[in-house]
């Protein structure tokens, strides 16, 4: 077994880390629990920062808008101040700190990497500023908790959390004979109707129609946020039934008798245990931690696992270990960017995130530049995690993250970045050498290729060694 | 609006009689030309860019996204208000718009129509490679794309050497990559390393490190690499937002601030081509139009039929270029979305042919698998 299954399934050894005797176990063992979030600074819950997200909306919109409307300048300036006094320039920094504390300490990050597979299954992409309040705490209060669950159970608490139900849309989706429906002549909005077919369950390999989709956003009509002068868009989700379509609905040739709020965790049961459903979602995790394009025989034990243990996804993530094991030796996947500097935080222990007493905020000032590091690094190397593009997500082929820009940013980060990034104890080469031996089966290779640099310790020195080290066919993929 | 269903489509053959008169390579075929693509993701909508005017049922299902101080193109149709430059080019005859087209792609999902805009296909996911990247192939024009994105997007792939511009905050030491460069062994490794030596083969100009926030920088850089007759021939932009199912309003709308940003690009690109903006056309692609309704939240839903915004000297005339199918329910598709009446395939084929002096015939079948696009270079372009 060759030490790549550490960063296949993993993000790598730290010099702390041990390799195991057993790798397959070492990683099986991760999946049971849920390791708690380690990150020693602020971690708000969902409803602080949706209530932030409602402060920072309603004094833009309800307040400076109004007071200012003749002002452009003083408008401007009040906003800006705003956007302090509610963190609005400040969460989304804190929460990738959360999140890549985690990736580099947690003592089963096997379980992280399904957690980042997973936020990104049920992505949520850039809109409003979902990424500056609600995205994080999503994932970590939504897709966390359920990683132990069933896949149905995922769906049902992803479909109607508040921040996947303001993405797409569905609070302004009116069953068109509903009571709201018919007084203020509203209709439906199919968006999230259409994502959960088409990007959370049964993709269109299902073969839905239009008439499908129309459906299934009467059964969802009125699972939507509570409106309130106060709170506008941010109150919680409930169920309205007087913007519920009334009447039965059929999806997929199932019939939905009416039945108001029960109609959806019927149609999520079956949506989610629909056979084309578990098939392509073992396809796309066989893709995430095996190959592109994985094979029949790659996803096969995947879908028994999940029809075995009727989608538990502890059994579910055992399987796909099992075959990233057995595949090892013999397939490459390519890594992402975000993934790729987990693992050269973890492996060369770098000084991301900021500590969490710098990270510290007091609402009373821009969040300083060591605050922003993470995040600017993140999106320079084209992987700001929170702000996907759109509602699928980011790609996992490695043909859309190979580009002449997209390896330059990689080649930049390593040589200008990253030895600014190297704690001053672990600046020597015997220090590196250590970290590739740590990690790599052909690290005399490697180390052969950065030997000429072997004496200087300057910035300009570390970005040669980490500039070539990083870069490598073996670094960018597995 | 008195426009009915009329056929734009005849009339092609009495110009072919006379270019049949010219030799093939004139002076303009020896300059090169520059196709330049600017992709409207989320679904632009056909009837907010180029808005019939006066029609009652339009009015009727869009209360609340009626548009003001429309400015004139014909007396059939306007152009939103942001599209200033379009406007000042139409004047002289260097802007013009293909209405009620789209991909023949009726699914309205975002993420199949835009991989069908970008492969081209029938099929979504069936195609790897982009429409414009098997057009340079089949022109043999290797080395000449650039996008103007982090990504390399799909519709250029396909051809091989393609650049993509993006800057990075700071210089990246080119013979780093001499250093690895060798270490990318087996076929596995053959895409980075193709990648590679697109890099180590970048113009000057392109290895600087700046601000990639400044779209304003990135069309410039653009423009300057576009007049450069041994730069790129292609270049593809990428914009986003147009997704507008809330708020979606009217001439200060979230669709109009999209509008604007086309605007700004195309007003970039206009001036600082300078001559060499009579050898250029510039044409939108999008997944799909949008539903002739407004919905709950004062947006649209996706639809089907949009339109095509064309800019630069290459193009024939200024018109709006349409088989109008009529907004009626009756003439809508599924009796909500303005429909597609011409194939925008088939203006992107003849683009091609015009820009990489190609035959439109083989490239319809090179990159469109015989698909029966019409040949509209004649009434569309300077050829």
């Amino acid at each position: 077994m060759s030490l790549k299954f550490y960063r296949r399934v993993a993000f790598g050894l730290s010099l702390k880390d041990k390799q195991d005797k057993d790798p397959l176990n070492w990683a099986l063992n991760q999946l049971d629990t849920i390791p708690d979030l380690l990150w020693p600074g602020t971690i708000s819950t969902e409803k602080e920062l949706r209530k932030k997200y409602g402060e920072w909306v309603y004094g833009d919109r309800e307040v400076l808008r109004k007071k200012f409307k003749n002002d452009k300048h003083a408008y401007k300036k009040a906003k800006d101040e705003l956007r302090i006094k509610t963190g609005e320039r400040y969460f989304e920094l804190n929460e990738h700190a959360i999140r890549h504390y985690q990736t580099k300490y947690s003592k089963q990050p096997v379980f992280e990497r399904f957690w980042l597979f997973w936020g990104n299954h049920f992505a949520i992409s850039e809109k409003d500023f979902l990424a500056e309040f609600s995205t994080g705490p999503y994932q970590r209060e939504i897709i966390r908790p359920n990683m132990v669950k069933t896949f149905e159970e995922m769906v049902q608490s992803v479909t109607t959390s508040w921040c996947m139900i303001h993405h797409l849309d569905n609070s302004e989706s009116f069953g068109p004979n509903s009571k709201k429906g018919m007084e203020w002549g509203e209709t439906i909005n199919e968006n999230h109707a259409r994502e959960l077919l088409e990007l959370h369950t049964v993709s269109p390999n299902a073969g839905y129609t239009q008439e499908d989709v129309i459906q299934l956003a009467y059964i969802m009509t009125g699972w939507a946020h509570k409106w309130s002068r106060k709170n506008l868009e941010t109150g919680d989700i409930w169920f309205d039934q007087e913007m519920h379509q009334k009447g039965d609905k059929v999806v997929l040739g199932i019939k939905y008798k009416n039945d108001a709020k029960r109609e959806l965790a019927k149609v999520i049961h079956d949506l989610a245990t629909h056979p084309i459903c578990i098939k392509f979602v073992s396809t796309k995790l066989c893709r995430h931690f095996i190959t592109d394009e994985p094979t029949e025989e790659m996803i096969k034990p995947v879908i028994e696992a999940w029809n075995k243990s009727n989608g538990k996804l502890i059994e579910i993530h055992k399987a796909v270990i099992r075959q990233a094991y057995k595949y090892n030796e013999n397939t490459h996947k390519f890594h992402p960017p975000e993934i790729w500097l987990m693992q050269l935080s973890r492996m060369f222990d770098l000084n991301i995130p900021l500590s969490s007493d710098k990270m510290n905020y007091t609402f009373k000032s821009k969040p300083n530049r060591k605050q922003r590091q993470l995040s600017w690094i993140l999106r320079e190397i084209g992987h700001s995690p929170y702000r996907a593009k759109q509602p699928n997500g980011w790609s996992d082929f490695e043909v859309d993250w190979v580009s002449p820009e997209l390896l330059l940013r990689r080649l930049w980060f390593a040589s200008v970045e990253l030895p600014i990034l190297i704690k001053s104890g672990n600046r020597s080469h015997d220090f590196i050498l250590a970290c590739l031996k740590n990690n790599f089966e052909d690290f005399e290779n490697m180390a052969s290729l950065i030997e000429q640099y072997r004496f200087g310790t300057l910035d300009y020195d570390l970005g040669r060694k980490y500039g070539v080290i990083c870069n490598l066919p073996g670094v960018l993929k597995v | 609006m008195n426009c009915t269903r009329r056929n734009f489509l005849i009339g092609g053959s009495t110009t072919l009689f006379l270019s049949g008169y010219f030799p093939k390579i004139s002076f303009a075929s020896m300059q090169k030309k520059n196709l330049i693509i600017i992709s409207l993701r989320g679904g632009m909508d056909g009837l907010t860019a180029v808005p019939v005017i006066g029609d009652k049922r339009l009015k009727k299902l869009r209360k609340k996204l009626i548009l003001e101080d429309v400015l004139n193109l014909n007396s059939d149709f306007g152009l939103h208000p942001k599209l200033e430059i379009f406007h000042k080019l139409w004047k002289k005859n260097q802007a013009a718009f293909v209405h009620a087209t789209n991909i023949p792609y009726t699914g309205r999902s975002h993420f199949d129509g835009q991989n069908l805009m970008e492969t081209g296909a029938h099929i979504p996911y069936k195609e790897k490679t982009g429409w414009l990247g098997r057009g340079l192939l089949a022109s043999n024009i290797t080395g000449k794309g650039l996008a103007i994105s982090l990504p390399m997007p799909l519709l250029l792939r396909g051809v091989p050497q393609n650049n993509n511009f993006f800057p990075s905050p700071d210089f990246v030491e080119k013979n780093l990559i001499d250093q690895i460069y060798n270490e990318f062994k087996g076929e596995h490794n053959e895409l980075i390393k193709s990648t590679l030596d697109t890099i180590r083969q970048r113009p000057l100009s392109m290895q600087i490190a700046t601000d990639s926030d400044d779209r304003k920088k990135l069309a410039l850089e653009a423009a300057k690499q576009l007049k450069d007759q041994s730069g790129p021939r292609v270049a593809v932009f990428d914009l986003d937002g147009f997704d507008t199912h809330t708020a979606q309003g009217g001439v200060d709308g979230a669709h109009a601030d999209e509008l604007e940003e086309v605007n700004k690009i195309v007003t970039i690109l206009h001036e600082n081509l300078g001559q060499a903006f009579d050898n250029t056309l510039i044409l939108t692609l999008t997944e799909f139009g949008r539903t002739i309704k407004q919905n709950g939240g004062y947006g649209t839903e996706h639809g089907y039929g949009s339109a095509i915004l064309m800019a630069g000297g290459l193009l024939k005339k200024s018109q709006v270029y349409t088989d109008w199918p009529g907004l009626k329910k009756k003439e809508l598709f599924e009796g909500r979305d303005l429909n597609s009446t011409i194939d925008s395939r088939a203006i992107y084929n003849s683009a091609m042919s015009v820009c990489f002096n190609q035959d439109p015939e083989f490239l319809r079948k090179e990159v469109f698998w015989g698909d029966a696009l019409p040949d509209l270079s004649q009434e569309l372009f300077k050829i």
